[in-house]
């Protein structure tokens, strides 16, 4: 009897923790924290957060209970992350959420998207930099993409090991978006430049935005078709809404399906942030990069900005061009405010969403050639 | 391996500058193409507009030719109409056609009738679409006379 006791005993996590499962319980509970007290990206750090806390839990080995034992519920969970399912559904929803109107009345200003994915490419090279291998500076050099699925669809693909850092930096940085960017945009335009107003946007007509998803599918998957699950699911969950007759299927993408696969994702990526990866120099390295990715995406789209008013008769208000960072709509958010500071009657919110959502393709067809490049 | 001498060995350079650059023609190629769109539309919308005047124009275009390759003139009316080209620039324009054939017939012109008719079938004169009549001095540059 006594035996048996100390055999459960010794089975017990009081027994079999170690510090790294203590810090990491404790990275939970403030992932958590944040999530709930702060509202930082709470859809996701509340998931990540108690994910961190179950695959941080000590447990035998072989019991079938960790999230990389094979049959184990979590290793079932993080079936969909590994075989990049759930981004793809995530991007469903996102397509079905969101409205093309803002792009398709000025094209032009997806050009801001294009520049501020400057910011993945530089962050690879600093990575590269740090001594990081080739497919782990790709991985943290989606970061600067500012797009968590996007993130989480590559790095499951170059890097699976460190994506639970990955996926942490990418959304606590998406929740940092109004700390990280408005010093980096006042720096870099003038009081001038951010009180140019914009002319309003055209009214962009029904049949535009059916064919837009077709269209805009078709051109990116031929371009990059490493792009195909994400953008395919993009494009298709957009013409669900537009085609306004699978209104039941566009609710279903943009309200359960979503909130189910964020949910699965958040506990499968939570869960496998192990200390052994997450407590290393290698976490600080791809935090400090991480924040780096954001501050040159910023950059990038607010400098793109400036570059295009030298050759337009209609100038952009650059403050706009930071809304290229995908962070959608914090980040659009984040330049109407900025704006606003300077002029309380200028609304920038709508412009700034062009760039915002050609933010979200732009990141996804870097995703796409960053995989073509090193997947191999 | 670190630093500069870490991305010269993995490339990182092409990849940055390859990737980036595709990336921007990826969206100018999507940009260019979504801006065509509602022009494409609006062409789409007023086809038959474009249809009706492209046919009217080739239609003109025959008339005019025809008129202007094959004038189809009695040789006793040819004579006839520098006098009723005259007479119609003292009626004024536009002209009522009794007004003239009652001019004509006073001035004594010989088959008044029966030339007004011919100039009508020729087009040298011709309605204005309010009861009235004109001089087509386009068909006349085309007359030898």
């Amino acid at each position: 009897m006594v035996d048996l006791l100390i055999e459960f005993l010794s089975n017990t996590g009081f027994a079999l923790a170690g510090y790294q499962n203590i810090i990491m319980i404790l990275v939970g509970i403030v992932l958590i924290y944040l999530g709930i007290a702060k509202s930082y990206e709470p859809f996701l750090l509340i998931p990540i957060g108690f994910g961190i806390l179950m695959g941080n839990i000590p447990v035998i080995r072989d019991f079938g209970l960790g999230i990389y034992e094979k049959g184990s519920f979590l290793n079932y969970m993080y079936f969909g992350v590994m075989h990049d399912i759930y981004p793809p559904l995530i991007f469903l929803g996102v397509g079905a959420l969101t409205d093309f109107s803002a792009m398709l009345a000025r094209p032009s200003l997806m050009l801001l998207g294009a520049a501020a994915q400057i910011g993945i490419f530089a962050t690879f090279l600093g990575a590269l930099a740090l001594g990081f291998a080739p497919n782990e500076a790709a991985s943290i050099g989606i970061i600067g993409g500012a797009d968590g699925p996007t993130a989480i669809f590559l790095t499951a693909v170059l890097a699976p090991r460190l994506i639970g850092p990955i996926a942490i930096a990418a959304y606590s940085y998406m929740a940092l978006v109004p700390v990280i960017q408005p010093p980096i945009m006042r720096l870099l335009t003038s009081r001038k430049e951010r009180l140019i107003r914009m002319e309003d946007p055209r009214e962009v007509s029904k049949r535009e935005k059916l064919i837009f998803p077709i269209v805009g599918f078709l051109l990116c998957c031929f371009i990059a078709p490493g792009a195909l699950p994400l953008l395919g699911m993009l494009f298709f969950g957009n013409l669900l809404k537009e085609s306004i007759v699978a209104e039941r299927l566009a609710r279903a993408a943009r309200t359960s399906i979503i909130d189910s696969v964020t949910i699965l994702l958040g506990i499968a990526v939570g869960a496998s942030t192990q200390g052994d990866v997450f407590l290393t120099g290698k976490s600080m390295g791809i935090f400090i990069l991480g924040a780096s990715a954001f501050a040159v995406a910023t950059a990038g789209g607010v400098l793109f900005a400036k570059f295009m008013n030298l050759f337009l008769r209609q100038k952009i208000n650059p403050l706009i061009g930071a809304a290229g960072v995908s962070a959608v709509p914090n980040s659009a958010r984040v330049v109407q405010i900025v704006g606003q500071k300077e002029d309380p009657t200028n609304f920038l919110l709508m412009h700034a969403m062009a760039p915002n959502i050609s933010g979200v393709i732009g990141s996804a067809i870097a995703a796409a050639i960053l995989w073509s490049f090193l997947g191999g | 391996m670190y630093g500069l001498d870490a991305i010269s060995a993995h490339n990182g350079w092409q990849l940055a500058a390859l990737g980036t650059s595709i990336v921007f023609a990826g969206l100018i190629i999507l940009f260019l193409a979504i801006s065509q769109i509602h022009k494409i539309l609006e062409f789409w919308d007023k086809r038959d507009t474009y249809y009706q005047s492209i046919k009217k124009l080739v239609h003109r275009k025959h008339r005019s030719e025809a008129t202007f390759s094959d004038p189809v003139l009695p040789k006793n009316v040819k004579g006839s109409v520098r006098q009723f080209k005259l007479l119609i620039e003292q009626i004024g324009e536009p002209f009522p056609l009794p007004k003239l054939l009652d001019f004509s017939e006073k001035c004594g012109f010989p088959h008044s009738h029966s030339s007004v008719n011919d100039l009508l079938k020729a087009k040298l004169i011709i309605p204005d679409g309010k009861g009235y009549f004109l001089w087509n001095q386009e068909v006349e540059k085309n007359i030898k006379i």
